[in-house]
């Protein structure tokens, strides 16, 4: 059973609560959320591939079990096409992570020259220096572009999380169906004479894969909700810092 | 953070800012320097990201921003320009950056978007002003492989980068100049002996500098030689076993 690694995050929102502080606490949460979504779909490529031989197989079954299985046969194609579908939905999820990750890594950049843009501030306005006027504005502009930067990228960054709950749901599709492929096979293992073992083996095989995608919804699905709270609400404090 | 103007004439002043006090202990002391000439400025190793607070409001005390036409990096390191990013938040928008052509696309690490005028491998000169014009000077391999120093003809100061940098002690610091040759050598020859790797650049480097007329040699770290004391490092500099860390590879230093 795996748990989300949210502990140091905890730790950092006790220590820092100004605003910027805040951002920074809720942009690493909403990073730490899309990480254990992806996390959670990691094996999807393998267990994709895995049903890919395991329908090659049954076709063989099949095959050695002529007509009583050309239904199964059938089922196998049906399986070929979930295995096609789970291809593009992994294709879309390693994509949706590589831009979530390179906007996280500027989001994370961003916020650490905003914590230098508002000490420069802070020392400005302290040290009073006879030319310090334009470097304020310029200063403070220069803080105000970081924030709508920032903003673009958690902007971004949330849009992806939902983005991955679309392809969350595409898996989900894909596991009803291939549960009632599964069951299908087994029934047809009912009746396939000396082949009944072979195919109820294929049908168990198959249910542990439903049960592993299933897995993966299930494990996905609560960071899945917490990003987008998090994201939503990490917009609302940005464009307050920007206005403020 | 402290500044102190180490050279001035009508219209044309080397400042010197560093021994910040507040400075977190684990960052490297760094000496930053601005030679302003009319109402052009330019700004010598700006420094690490870290320290680019207090040097901006350090800086508005002395210059507006704006007069800041030209920042140097005298080679790659964070300590010398990791705060580029945010310098160029706040100068003007075609602020010329100077950096050893062998380097731009590493620092574009730090500042993909900076556009960077690369120096040639023999040097090149920038007019600052009508009457002030800066060389910059050959030093690879002391210790970057594409460095530079600076030197200023009128003002009569070499910038020497690395080259000359000590590691003090907080307690040693309540001036910008070595007051004590002999003394100060503890805290600089590991630096050197370590830092600097190659004889035959060591070498040519002081044989280029020798032949010009300082006044003051100002380092990144620790203190500035000013009279004799610019003679007498370059002597110690000349003399000194360099590469020692050749040592941990079972080889010799005779690099």
């Amino acid at each position: 059973m795996s748990t989300e690694p949210d502990t140091a995050v905890t730790k950092t929102a006790v220590v820092n609560r100004s605003p910027l502080g805040r951002i920074q606490t809720d942009t690493n949460r909403l990073f730490s959320k899309c990480l254990f979504a992806f996390h959670s779909f990691g094996n999807l490529g393998e267990l994709s591939e895995n049903m890919r031989i395991l329908s090659l197989n049954a076709e063989l079954a099949a095959g050695r079990a002529g007509e009583k299985g050309n239904a199964v046969r059938a089922l196998t194609q049906y399986t070929r096409e979930l295995v096609a579908r789970l291809n593009g939905v992994n294709r879309a999820m390693l994509n949706l992570k590589s831009v979530t990750y390179n906007q996280s890594a500027s989001a994370l950049r961003i916020l650490h020259q905003l914590h230098l843009l508002n000490r420069a501030l802070d020392d400005l306005r302290a040290r009073k220096g006879q030319f310090a006027t334009l470097a304020l504005e310029k200063t403070a502009k220069s803080r105000a572009d970081k924030l709508s930067s920032l903003l673009e990228d958690v902007q971004g960054m949330t849009q992806n999380v939902n983005k991955l709950s679309n392809e969350a749901n595409e898996v989900s599709e894909v596991v009803s169906q291939a549960g009632s492929i599964a069951t299908n096979i087994a029934i047809e293992a009912s009746s396939a004479g000396n082949h009944e073992a072979e195919f109820d083996q294929v049908a168990q095989t198959m249910r542990g894969y439903v049960a592993q995608l299933h897995h993966m919804g299930d494990t996905a699905g609560s960071p899945i909700r917490d990003a987008g709270s998090v994201g939503a609400n990490l917009q609302d404090l940005t464009r307050q810092n920007i206005k403020s | 953070m402290i500044s102190q103007t180490i050279f001035q004439k009508p219209g044309h002043k080397w400042l010197a800012f560093g021994q910040d006090p507040n400075k977190p202990e684990k960052l490297i002391d760094t000496n930053q320097i601005v030679i302003t000439a009319g109402d052009s400025a330019i700004i010598l190793d700006p420094g690490g990201i870290e320290i680019f607070p207090p040097m901006l409001a350090a800086l508005t005390d002395e210059i507006p921003i704006e007069n800041v036409k030209h920042l140097f990096m005298s080679h790659q390191d964070p300590d010398i320009g990791s705060s580029l990013p945010l310098w160029r938040q706040v100068c003007n928008e075609n602020v010329n950056i100077h950096l050893s052509w062998l380097w731009t696309s590493f620092v574009a690490h730090f500042d993909a978007e900076a556009n960077i005028t690369p120096i040639p491998d023999e040097g090149m000169t920038i007019q600052l002003s009508s009457n002030v014009t800066l060389q910059f000077i050959p030093a690879h391999y002391l210790h970057s492989s594409g460095n530079f120093s600076v030197y200023d003809p009128e003002a009569r100061i070499l910038w020497t980068g690395d080259i000359g940098a000590a590691m003090l002690p907080t307690r040693q610091r309540d001036s910008f100049y070595v007051e004590d040759f002999n003394s100060h050598v503890q805290y600089m020859e590991g630096f050197h002996r370590r830092w600097l790797g190659s004889t035959r650049a060591r070498d040519a480097w002081i044989g280029q500098v020798s032949k010009l007329d300082i006044d003051i040699l100002t380092p990144q770290h620790g203190l500035f030689f000013k009279g004799d004391d610019v003679k007498r490092f370059l002597d110690w500099l000349a003399r000194l076993n360099i590469g020692s860390g050749i040592d941990s590879m079972g080889g010799n230093n005779d690099s």
